[in-house]
């Protein structure tokens, strides 16, 4: 189970447009930094610290090859925190599950037509 | 749909008991215990139950392979047996409670049967989307449509 602090670094890697920008662009494939980031309106240095962002929230990665250094999505982090919702409802829908079965083996034990079953502790 | 609503888990559903033995089975330690540790390799959870308004739970399980615990811990708002429970929820990171949010259960009594109402709110990525102005929500969205849809399963 993923941790809070790394969901919001998620988070936060994505709550700026250009952040998004870049990952939405690299949704389609692995992207040069040029490609990637190119036609935002802002300088390099602004760029090169929405990546350093990115890459420390483990949402993109960089691969160099040679002189070229690419960037991809790396899916974990994107990944925890869209099921992270998803399982808190199975943590839930397992507790139901528990109740259910306790309550079946307790009627099981003591038939509701006999005597009223010993109180629990 | 607000924004409130997609951080609220809602949850229903119908057990042929009486409402005071839902209630009774959905607080009883046993049934927490048994809820909390999911698996043989997590070590002999501990489910501590104080059923009163002010009272507190904790509920813990380790891994002996892996050394992680999972911990929530909360306080009894509302102990209205056998119809309303309401209590606060916190995962437990580092010894300490993190972000709370709310578990409202309520159980109506209809024909012998039991409907179980659940609810909680304020879950901890709803901060989050607030404070991060809903942009991680567009980030998903768009990453789930292009990705996940051409992505082979992980296991």
């Amino acid at each position: 189970m993923a941790n809070s602090s790394a969901l919001d670094r998620t988070f936060a890697a994505c709550s700026h447009p250009i952040r998004r920008g870049i990952v939405e662009r690299l949704t389609t494939g692995e992207l040069s930094v040029g490609d990637a980031t190119r036609d935002f309106g802002v300088s390099k240095p602004a760029i090169s610290k929405h990546l350093k962002v990115l890459e420390e929230a483990g949402v993109i990665a960089r691969v160099i090859d040679g002189r070229t250094h690419r960037l991809r999505i790396r899916e974990r982090p994107l990944r925890d925190a869209d099921e992270w919702l998803t399982r808190q409802r199975e943590l839930w829908e397992r507790k139901l599950d528990v109740v259910e079965q306790y309550l079946r083996e307790q009627r099981e034990s003591a038939p509701r037509n006999s005597k009223p079953r010993k109180e629990q502790a | 749909m607000s924004a409130t609503d997609s951080t609220t888990l809602r949850l229903e559903r119908t057990f042929d008991a009486p409402a005071e033995d839902v209630f009774d089975a959905w607080t009883n330690p046993e049934v927490l215990r048994r809820w909390w540790g999911p698996g043989p390799t997590w070590r002999t959870p501990v489910a501590e139950v104080d059923l009163r308004v002010g009272g507190r739970y904790r509920l813990s399980m380790e891994d002996p392979d892996v050394g992680t615990s999972l911990t929530v811990t909360g306080e009894y708002r509302e102990v209205r047996r056998p119809e309303r429970l309401v209590y606060s929820w916190s995962w437990e990171e580092d010894g300490h409670a993190g972000h709370e949010s709310t578990v409202t259960v309520e159980f109506v009594e209809r024909d012998e049967r039991t409907i179980v109402l659940l609810e909680h709110s304020g879950l901890e990525s709803q901060e989050s989307r607030e404070r991060h102005e809903q942009g991680w929500a567009a980030c998903l969205e768009l990453f789930a449509a292009r990705v996940f849809a051409e992505a082979p399963q992980l296991s």
